[in-house]
C-alpha cells in the first residue's frame, strides 16, 4: 500500500514536472520561430485529441475534421470582421456550429459500416471546401470564395485574441490542450467512456449490455466537433489569414488521423505522443528537405503508418507505455513477499 | 439542341472512364471488405507505367496494356500480399477492420509522395501521341476518340471482370469469399490467396483505366487524388461491391460534369457531386441501383 | 406469473422461414431449454427476442409488455439479458472492464459499476482474471466472461446460447452448478444448448424446434421418449434408455 503512494506520488511529480517545463518553457526559450514551432505542436495536439475522443473512443475512422477547423475559423472572423464581435464568442459560436453539423453528419452515417462514414466525412470535408471556395456571399456573411479572409492587426489585446508576440497564443493553445487532455482523461473513466469503447469494440455485445452505441457515438462526435471548431478560430487570430484551400484541406484532415492512429488512438497519451513525433519530422524535413526532396515528410507519414499498423496497432504508446512501466516498477520496487 | 446531346455524349463517355476508374475500388471491397484508400495512387501508377511504357517504347498508347496489365496485376498482389495481409491476419477476429483502410491510407501518401520524389511535380503528356484531339464529327456534334476508346474498354473491362467471376474456378471462389470468408476457407479456399487475387484484378483495372486516361490526360504525381474522391462517391452511388453499379455511378457523375457546367459555374457541379454522394449515403446508403453485390 | 411469451412467433429471411409459428412461454424462475438440431432456427428465435431482428410475423411479451421492435439497449434496461453464441468480448479490454460496461447499465458512477462488477467476478470465480486483457482468455473463461457481463446488467431474464459449446466435460459441470446457483437467486433462464447431458440435467422444460416448427415440449424425461424427437433430432445419439 506504502508503495502504491511512492508511486502515484512519482507519477504526479512527473506530470508536475512537464507541466512546469512546458509553462516555463518561453521564459527560457525566446526565439519567436521555435515557440511557433512549438504552438503548431500544441495546436496539433489538441486537434488530434479532439478527433480522438470519436475516432479513439467510438473506433470509428473520421477524415473530415478539417470541416470544423474551417466553421470554428470562419465563424469567429466573420463575426468580428462583419460585426465587431470578439472572437472568444465568436470560437463558441463556432463550436456549436460545428456540434450541430457533426450530429447531422453523424446521424446517418453512425448506423454503417465504418467505411461509410469514412467516406462521408470525407466527402463532406471535401463538399465544405468546395462550397467556401465558390460563396463569396453567404447570405449576409461575407465568405470572400478562394481568396480567403485577412483580419487586420488592429485592436490588438486579450479582447479581440490578438497579440503582437507569440507567448500569449503560446500560453492559449498550452491551456486549450491542458483542459482537452483533462476532458478525455474523465471521459475515458466515466460511463460514457465505457460506452464509447465498448461499442467501438463490439457494438452488437455492447447494444445487448444497454448501450445506445448510436446515441453515444453522436455525444462523442458532438463534442469532437465542437473542441476541433474552437481551434479553427485559435488558427484563425494566429495566423490572422484564412484560406479555405489550406484550412479545409483533405491533407490537414489525414494528418489529424495519422497522428492519432501512429501515437494510439483510443488513449490519453497518444495524441500528444503522436503530435511530439511527428510535428518535428514535418517541420524540419520542410525546413531543411522542401527545395530538394518535397514530400518527404509524407513518405516517413506514410511509412511509419503501415510500420505501426502492422506492428503496433493500438499505437506507439502502447510499448512505450508498457517501459514506462516497467521504469516505474523498477525505481519503486514492489516490497518482498508480494508477488 | 445539339449542343445538350454532344453533353449528354461526352458526359456518358468520361464518365465510363470513371467508372472505370472506380472498378477495381468496388472489385476490392466486394472480397475484402475494406476501401481501399490508395487506389487513386495504384491509378497514377497506371498512368505513370503506362506513359513511359509509351515514351521509351514508341507503341501505340493502347498497346502498352500488354505490359501495364500484368505488371500492375502482380504490383497489386504483391501490395496486399506484403502489405495488407500482416494485418488480415492480425485483426482475424476484428469485424470490420478499420486498421487495413489506414493502411491503404499509409499506401497512398507513400505512392504519391514516393512518385514527386522521382519523377518531380512536372505535368506529363505523352509526345508523338496519335491520339492527341483526334475528334469523330457527327454534324456538328464532336466526339472526342480517345474518350470513346474508353468508353469501350470500360464496357469490356467491366463485362470480363463479370464473366471471370462468373465462369471461371478462381472467380467462383473469389464470390464464395466474398460471401462469406470463413465458410470460404472451410471449403478449402485459401482466403489471403483469393485476397490477392482480387487485389491484384482490382489493380490491373486501374492500370487499364490509366491506359484510357494517358492519351488525352495530363500525368501527375497527385493525379490519383482527383480520381480517389471520385473513385468513393462513384461505388456508393452504384452500391459498393458492385460492378455494374460503378460503370453506371461513373456515368452519372459524367454526366452531371458534363450538362450542370450548361446551367451554372462549373465548379459548382463538384459542390452539387458532393451532395448528391451525401445525400445517397444518408437515404440509400445500399446505392442507386439497390444491389448489395450483384455477383 | 409467465415472464416470456411467444406468440405465433415467425421469422422469415427472403424466402427461408427460419423460424414458423412458434408459441412458448417461460414461468418466472424456471429453466427451459430450447433444443434443435442444426439450423433448426434457434438463434434466430433468440435473436427475435433479444431485439437484433424484428419479428416478421407474431408477437413477444416480456413481463406482460409487447416488446416486438424494441432495442436490443433498452431491452436490457427491462430486465433482459443474453450472451452470444460465438463470443464477442472487448478484446482489447480487461475482465474487469467488460464487467463494468454491463454494470453500468444500472449504475452511473464509476465506483458503483466497479464494486457491482467484482461482486460479480467473485460470484462467477473470476477474481483473479480481473486485470487479465478479455482478449486472452481461455473459451470456458470467455463463456464465463458472457455470462458476468450479462449478469451485471441485473437482469430478470438470461438468454443463453449456448455457453456449454467447446467446454470440456468438467468445465461443463462447473457451467451447469453455475447456472443452477443463477436461478437460485432468482434469474429465469432460457438455454439454448447441444450437449444434451447438460441440458436435460438442468431444464425444468424443454422445447424442441425443428425447420423452425416446434415437434414437441415437456418435462426433459417425456421430451427423451418422444418419438418426434427421437426421429428429427436425438435418434443415434441418445437412446430412449
Amino acid at each position: 500500500m506504502g508503495e502504491q503512494m511512492t508511486r502515484q506520488n512519482l507519477q504526479i511529480s512527473s506530470l508536475l514536472l512537464v507541466g512546469i517545463i512546458t509553462f516555463g518553457l518561453p521564459l527560457v526559450l525566446r526565439s519567436p520561430t521555435y515557440l511557433h514551432i512549438l504552438i503548431l505542436l500544441y495546436l496539433y495536439a489538441y486537434l488530434t485529441s479532439s478527433w480522438n475522443l470519436v475516432g479513439g473512443f467510438a473506433g470509428v475512422l473520421p477524415l473530415g475534421h478539417a470541416a470544423f477547423v474551417g466553421i470554428g475559423a470562419y465563424s469567429s472572423t466573420i463575426l468580428y470582421l462583419q460585426y465587431g464581435i470578439s472572437p472568444w464568442l465568436g470560437m463558441i459560436v463556432g463550436g456549436i456550429l460545428a456540434a450541430i453539423v457533426g450530429i447531422i453528419i453523424g446521424l446517418p452515417t453512425f448506423k454503417m459500416r465504418g467505411a461509410y462514414f469514412a467516406l462521408a466525412t470525407i466527402a463532406f470535408g471535401e463538399g465544405i471546401r468546395v462550397m467556401v471556395e465558390n460563396i463569396d456571399y453567404l447570405g449576409p456573411f461575407n465568405l470572400n470564395g478562394p481568396r480567403g479572409l485577412q483580419i487586420p492587426p488592429r485592436n490588438v489585446g486579450l479582447t479581440n485574441l490578438m497579440f503582437t508576440t507569440k507567448e500569449p497564443y503560446y500560453y492559449i493553445i498550452l491551456i486549450m490542450l491542458v483542459a482537452v487532455l483533462a476532458l478525455t482523461y474523465f471521459i475515458s473513466r466515466s460511463k460514457l467512456g465505457y460506452y464509447l469503447n465498448a461499442g467501438g469494440e463490439e457494438p452488437e455485445a455492447a447494444m445487448s449490455l444497454g448501450v445506445n452505441v448510436a446515441r453515444c457515438k453522436l455525444i462523442a462526435m458532438a463534442m469532437s466537433s465542437f473542441l476541433t471548431a474552437l481551434a479553427g478560430t485559435f488558427y484563425a487570430q494566429f495566423t490572422l489569414f484564412i484560406h479555405p484551400k489550406s484550412i479545409i484541406s483533405l491533407d490537414l484532415s489525414f494528418e489529424i488521423a495519422f497522428i492519432a492512429l501512429i501515437g494510439g488512438r483510443g488513449s490519453i497519451a497518444g495524441p500528444v505522443l503522436g503530435a511530439l513525433l511527428l510535428r518535428p519530422v514535418s517541420d524540419f524535413s520542410r525546413i531543411y528537405f522542401g527545395a530538394t526532396l518535397p514530400g518527404l515528410h509524407l513518405i516517413i507519414f506514410g511509412t511509419v503508418l503501415v510500420l505501426v499498423m502492422i506492428y503496433q496497432p493500438r499505437g506507439l504508446q502502447e510499448p512505450l507505455t508498457r517501459v514506462y512501466h516497467k521504469l516505474l516498477y523498477r525505481l519503486i520496487p514492489e516490497p518482498a513477499g508480494t508477488e | 439542341m445539339n449542343y445538350i446531346i454532344e453533353g449528354l455524349i461526352n458526359g456518358i463517355l468520361m464518365g465510363s472512364i470513371y467508372g472505370l476508374t472506380a472498378l477495381g475500388l468496388t472489385i476490392i471491397f466486394g472480397v475484402l471488405k475494406v476501401i481501399n484508400f490508395a487506389h487513386g495512387s495504384l491509378l497514377m501508377v497506371g498512368m505513370y507505367v503506362a506513359y513511359w511504357a509509351v515514351s521509351l517504347s514508341g507503341l501505340h498508347p493502347y498497346l502498352t496494356l500488354v505490359v501495364v496489365v500484368p505488371v500492375m496485376y502482380l504490383f497489386g498482389y504483391y501490395l496486399q500480399d506484403i502489405v495488407i495481409k500482416p494485418i488480415f491476419k492480425a485483426e482475424r477476429e476484428v469485424r470490420e477492420p478499420i486498421t487495413v483502410i489506414i493502411v491503404t491510407t499509409g499506401v497512398w501518401y507513400i505512392l504519391d509522395n514516393l512518385t514527386l520524389l522521382v519523377f518531380g511535380p512536372q505535368y506529363r503528356s505523352i509526345q508523338d501521341n496519335p491520339l492527341r484531339g483526334k475528334m469523330l464529327e457527327f454534324g456538328e456534334m464532336l466526339i472526342s476518340v480517345p474518350k470513346l476508346w474508353g468508353f469501350f474498354a470500360a464496357i469490356i473491362t467491366a463485362g470480363s471482370v463479370y464473366w471471370f467471376l462468373q465462369k471461371t474456378r478462381t472467380g467462383r471462389a473469389i464470390r464464395a469469399t466474398s460471401l462469406d470468408r470463413d465458410a470460404a476457407s472451410l471449403m478449402g479456399i485459401k482466403q489471403y490467396r483469393v485476397y490477392n487475387i482480387a487485389f491484384g484484378i482490382g489493380t490491373a483495372t486501374a492500370g487499364i483505366a490509366g491506359v484510357t486516361l494517358v492519351p488525352f490526360y495530363n500525368v501527375f504525381p497527385t493525379v490519383g487524388v482527383l480520381f480517389d474522391i471520385k473513385g468513393f462517391i462513384i461505388v456508393v452511388l452504384g452500391g459498393l461491391g458492385s460492378i455494374g453499379g460503378a460503370i453506371l455511378g461513373g456515368i452519372i457523375i459524367g454526366l452531371i460534369e458534363s450538362v450542370g457546367p450548361q446551367f451554372m459555374a462549373a465548379t459548382w457541379t463538384e459542390a452539387i457531386v458532393y451532395g448528391l454522394f451525401l445525400l445517397v449515403l444518408f437515404v440509400k446508403p445500399s446505392g442507386l441501383f439497390g444491389v448489395r453485390y450483384d455477383w | 406469473m409467465k415472464i416470456l411469451e411467444l406468440k405465433n412467433l415467425t421469422k422469415d429471411f427472403g424466402g427461408l422461414r427460419a423460424v414458423d409459428n412458434l408459441n412458448l412461454s417461460i414461468d418466472d424462475g424456471q429453466i427451459l431449454g430450447l433444443i434443435g438440431p442444426n439450423g433448426a432456427g434457434k438463434s434466430t428465435a433468440f435473436n427475435c427476442i433479444a431485439g437484433v431482428y424484428p419479428p416478421s410475423e407474431g408477437d413477444i411479451y416480456f413481463n406482460g409488455e409487447k416488446i416486438n421492435n424494441e432495442k436490443p439497449w433498452n431491452l436490457c434496461k427491462k430486465g433482459l439479458a443474453r450472451t452470444f453464441q460465438i463470443v464477442k468480448p472487448f478484446s482489447s479490454k480487461s475482465v474487469l472492464y467488460n464487467v463494468m460496461v454491463g454494470s453500468f447499465a444500472n449504475k452511473d458512477k464509476r465506483a458503483d459499476a466497479e464494486k457491482k462488477s467484482l461482486e460479480i467476478l467473485k460470484y462467477l470465480h473470476l477474481e483473479d482474471k480481473k486485470d487479465i486483457r478479455a482478449g486472452n482468455l481461455t473459451i470456458a473463461d470467455r463463456k464465463r466472461l458472457e455470462i458476468a457481463r450479462a449478469l451485471a446488467t441485473e437482469p430478470r431474464l438470461l438468454l443463453l446460447d449456448e455457453v456449454m459449446a467447446g467446454l470440456r466435460p468438467t468445465e461443463v459441470d462447473e457451467m451447469v452448478e453455475i447456472i443452477k446457483n443463477l436461478r437460485e437467486s432468482g434469474i429465469t433462464v432460457f438455454v439454448i444448448e447441444h450437449i444434451m447431458r447438460a441440458i436435460m440435467a438442468l431444464s425444468d422444460w424443454i422445447v424442441v424446434i425443428h425447420f423452425g416448427q416446434k415437434i414437441a415440449e415437456g418435462i426433459p424425461e417425456t421430451v427423451a421418449a418422444d418419438e418426434n424427437v427421437i426421429k428429427a433430432y436425438l435418434g443415434e445419439e441418445y437412446g430412449v434408455s
